[in-house]
């Protein structure tokens, strides 16, 4: 969620530095993604965890726990929204479905359709949303503000009374953004007597829009079951800043305050003649307790805890507590749906003093592990493999055809493999081809991994070169091993590898072969190729034949040029070669052949 | 390259297995028992179990893999599967305290690219006990990621959030400067230790999981997950 820094700051005024808060943010609330300066303010996109989207997907949530978190002044706007006298009403709201836990409607009248107030437009542009007309403006700067989302229909366009229910199977809306929508029964919608208005939770309809020509609105401020928003608004293919509020579950209880600070809004907007508030709560949320312990919170955390210091932390956070030495119960605030066990409050805890406090105890448990046999054959198998010169390779487990099939896939690959042969021998060619690169004469390679049979997944080994491959189950192989094959796999040392990613460009293989005295060694050739070899021998010079006749040895050298940055070309190395040959020719009694 | 060592074969260890079996040395060490599983798995073990709500977006298509023609079957998103019947199973045998850990091939639907794989390796363990804390959690991974990285390897905890445990956490190293995202962990939430069988009221413990190939990635320098499925000895043979 994007996350205005000027925006917090009117609520938290001596809240610390942009800089400061984004680490806050990160040790004791969740992940900043980005913190970007956009002016005077600086924007952070924050990723509110899941448990916390209840109450934090909201400017007014965030400024509320920094508050506390911080221990800092946090200026409450409730008291601020004043509405004027409202009048009686004729709006009829009927709720048919217990998805919707509660529907709060209002009628206000004379409304002007123009331009939003400069604040408003600031505060929006500066979390990347459009500016619509003052109306809609109000509706988004409440979810962004308190994360109730809201929705205002044009009075006049509705027929009737305003009904919560479940779309008819094939009924259909356009929505504001002109798409048509086809809904069945497991769709909740709002209606009127002419059908539907908006999905519930998910969008409005084009029907009731607000526009310019608009005179009188009802203004929506509902709450509905996180798991039926959510399955509506996949099967529709709509996912607005609503859904993603409503399906990580909203307390009721927010509707009160956000039905407030929009007619607030109004109100500032000049806005006067309001009627009462028609509000459907068939089951008011009920206030929560959670009782704890300190000895309990210090045995999860491995940290002492004290109840002062818990004491300290539920007071910050104005949560109404009861205490006896050590133990505690509290009324869990109404939007912290998170809070449900003592687990909870370790968390919460340990999340305000900070998890740095935490010492690292390696621990000592009584307990005597035993032997795993796959892990054990695994390791038999190969090691008893790379002692007879061949290397483990890993191949895809999913190819297009198999005995197991997948659903749905992100690839065109849907079936999993049903032996490792397959794999291999692609692999094999692979690097047969890469043979002078890698500097083998012959490819050996194995794998060791599951394959999916019909009904039933097993551990299989393949191994082999380009002329044959063998796949046995590992239990059969691993009965064929002698008893001298241990699980010990010879170890390479880390200190000796330095990885380099290989070029992707074509590699040129060139031998060279001379003849010298007797007497010199091949490392003096080699200084010499060296010299002259420059940066595109990626390989070599590799010693690949030696012999003496009359007093003269006639060794053989491998090199293998290639480019990081393009494909060479024959002339740039024979340009190489010639070089190395006259040098290599200019020693007496050396001769290249 | 020596030209002592043409066509003399050398030895090499795909890094996978290089950095599992570093790891299973370490958490063995430790004390805690090497544990596999099913690759196929059925939701219980692999979401149910482990207190992941029914309408869980983990559980889309889109994220998970489901079996065709069988119902209710998945391919492992997480190790995590390993751990849930390795818990369940001590307790039905009566061993506790109990750690364990897994080290396998896991499964997500999604695009790839040079950070993101259908499949790669995750580690996983739990340990459980009367007395198992968050200070537990700390010290066993301080010291795993001391010896698989180096010792000057500091971790840290950050606030997360997973179904599975509570309170939860994401682990991070500072490696060469860098403070890099490795594990998600916590303590195991009371509803899996019920699902699995064992009383939250006499039992707690850590769990935690993360990618192998990560570590991997991270240690040798590699930048691209990629290459460690590609059969390619270009690979293997610089280990």
């Amino acid at each position: 969620m994007k996350v205005s820094y000027d925006w917090l700051r009117s609520y938290i005024p001596s809240a610390p530095s942009a800089e400061k808060l984004a680490e806050i943010f990160t040790y004791h609330i969740s992940e900043v993604e980005s913190v970007e300066k956009r002016g005077d303010d600086t924007i952070f996109e924050i990723k509110i965890l899941p448990n916390r989207a209840h109450d934090l997907l909201s400017h007014l949530g965030i400024a509320r726990e920094l508050a506390s978190l911080l221990n800092i002044e946090f200026k409450d706007p409730t008291g601020l929204y004043k509405i004027p006298v409202s009048v009686p009403t004729q709006l009829k709201i009927e709720n048919k479905t217990p998805v919707c836990r509660r529907y709060m409607g209002r009628i206000i009248r004379d409304v002007k359709i123009g331009a939003s107030p400069d604040w408003v437009q600031k505060h929006l542009e500066s979390i990347g949303q459009r500016s619509i007309n003052n109306i809609v403006d109000a509706s988004n700067i409440v979810m962004f503000d308190c994360g109730q989302p809201t929705h205002c229909f044009d009075l006049d366009k509705v027929k009737g009374k305003i009904t919560v229910r479940a779309a008819k199977d094939g009924e259909a809306m356009t929505t504001l953004d002109n798409k048509e929508v086809k809904l069945n029964s497991s769709n909740i919608v709002i209606a009127d007597d002419a059908g539907i208005l908006a999905i519930a939770g998910v969008k409005g309809g084009k029907r009731a829009e607000v526009d310019a020509q608009t005179k009188n609105i009802i203004v929506e401020v509902a709450n509905f079951e996180p798991a039926s928003v959510r399955k509506t608004a996949k099967a529709v293919g709509i996912l607005t800043d609503a859904v993603k509020r409503y399906e990580n579950d909203l307390s009721p209880e927010l509707c009160g305050f956000a039905m407030k600070e929009l007619c607030g809004l109004f109100v500032e907007y000049g806005i006067q003649n309001f009627e009462e508030i028609v509000d459907v709560y068939p089951l008011p949320q009920k206030p929560r307790k959670i009782s704890f312990s300190a000895s309990r919170i210090s045995s999860i955390l491995g940290l002492k805890i004290s109840p002062s210091e818990i004491e300290n932390i539920l007071k910050q956070y104005h949560i109404e507590y009861t205490t006896a030495k050590d133990d505690f119960e509290i009324i869990v605030p109404p939007l912290r749906l998170d809070l449900e066990r003592e687990e909870d409050m370790a968390e919460e805890i340990v999340r305000v003093i900070g998890y740095d406090k935490i010492p690292a105890e390696i621990p000592t448990i009584d307990f005597k592990a035993k032997h795993n046999e796959i892990y054990e054959r695994v390791s038999r198998a190969r090691n008893s493999l790379i002692r007879e010169g061949y290397t483990e390779v890993m191949t895809y487990a999913f190819r297009n055809k198999g005995e197991v099939e997948v659903l749905e896939s992100a690839s065109d690959k849907k079936f999993l493999r049903d032996n490792l042969t397959d794999g291999l021998k692609e692999s094999i060619k692979l690097n047969q081809a890469n043979a002078p690169l890698l500097g083998e004469s012959e490819i050996k390679i194995f794998e060791i991994g599951t394959v999916f049979g019909k009904g039933k997944e097993e551990i299989h080994v393949a191994y082999g070169n380009k002329k044959e491959i063998k796949e046995i189950i590992l239990e059969a192989f691993c009965k064929n091993l002698p008893a001298s094959v241990v699980s010990d796999i010879p170890k390479t040392d880390d200190a000796k590898i330095t990885f380099k990613m290989w070029s992707l460009f074509p590699f040129i293989v060139r031998d060279i072969a001379l003849w010298v005295p007797e007497a010199i060694s091949s490392q003096d050739i080699v200084k010499i190729i060296r010299e002259n070899m420059r940066e595109l021998v990626v390989r070599g010079p590799e010693l690949f034949d030696t012999f003496t006749k009359e007093g003269k040895t006639s060794y053989g050298f491998r090199l293998i040029f290639q480019s990081y940055e393009k494909t060479l070309s024959d002339p740039e190395v024979n340009a190489v070669m010639e070089k190395i040959t006259e040098k290599l020719n200019a020693t007496s009694g050396w001769q290249v052949r | 390259m020596q030209m002592e060592d043409f066509d003399q074969k050398r030895i090499h260890a795909h890094p996978i297995t290089k950095v599992a079996d570093d790891t299973y040395t370490i958490f063995s060490e430790m004390g805690f028992e090497i544990v596999s599983g099913p690759e196929l798995e059925t939701e219980h073990y692999n979401f149910d179990a482990l207190n992941v709500p029914k309408d869980h977006p983990a559980r889309d298509m889109q994220d998970t893999f489901w079996v065709k023609n069988k119902p209710g079957t998945v391919l492992r998103t997480h190790t995590t599967n390993v751990t849930a019947r390795a818990l369940e199973q001590a307790n039905k045998n009566g061993v506790l305290p109990y750690a364990c850990l897994s080290i396998g091939k896991v499964y997500r639907n999604e695009a790839t690219d040079a950070t993101h794989e259908m499949q790669f390796f995750q580690i996983d363990g739990a340990m459980i006990g009367e007395n198992i804390s968050l200070a537990h959690l700390k010290g066993a991974l301080t010291n795993f990621y001391k010896k698989m990285l180096g010792p000057e390897i500091e971790i840290e905890f950050r606030p997360s959030f997973f179904p599975f445990t509570e309170p939860s956490i994401e682990v991070f190293a500072k490696f060469k400067g860098a403070w890099l995202e490795m594990m998600g962990a916590g303590m195991i939430h009371p509803n899996v230790l019920k699902n699995l069988g064992l009383d939250p009221k006499k039992v707690q413990g850590f769990a935690f999981g993360g990618g192998l190939d990560r570590i991997a990635m991270i240690k040798y320098g590699i930048d691209d997950v990629r290459l460690f499925y590609s059969g390619d000895l270009r690979l293997v043979n610089q280990f």
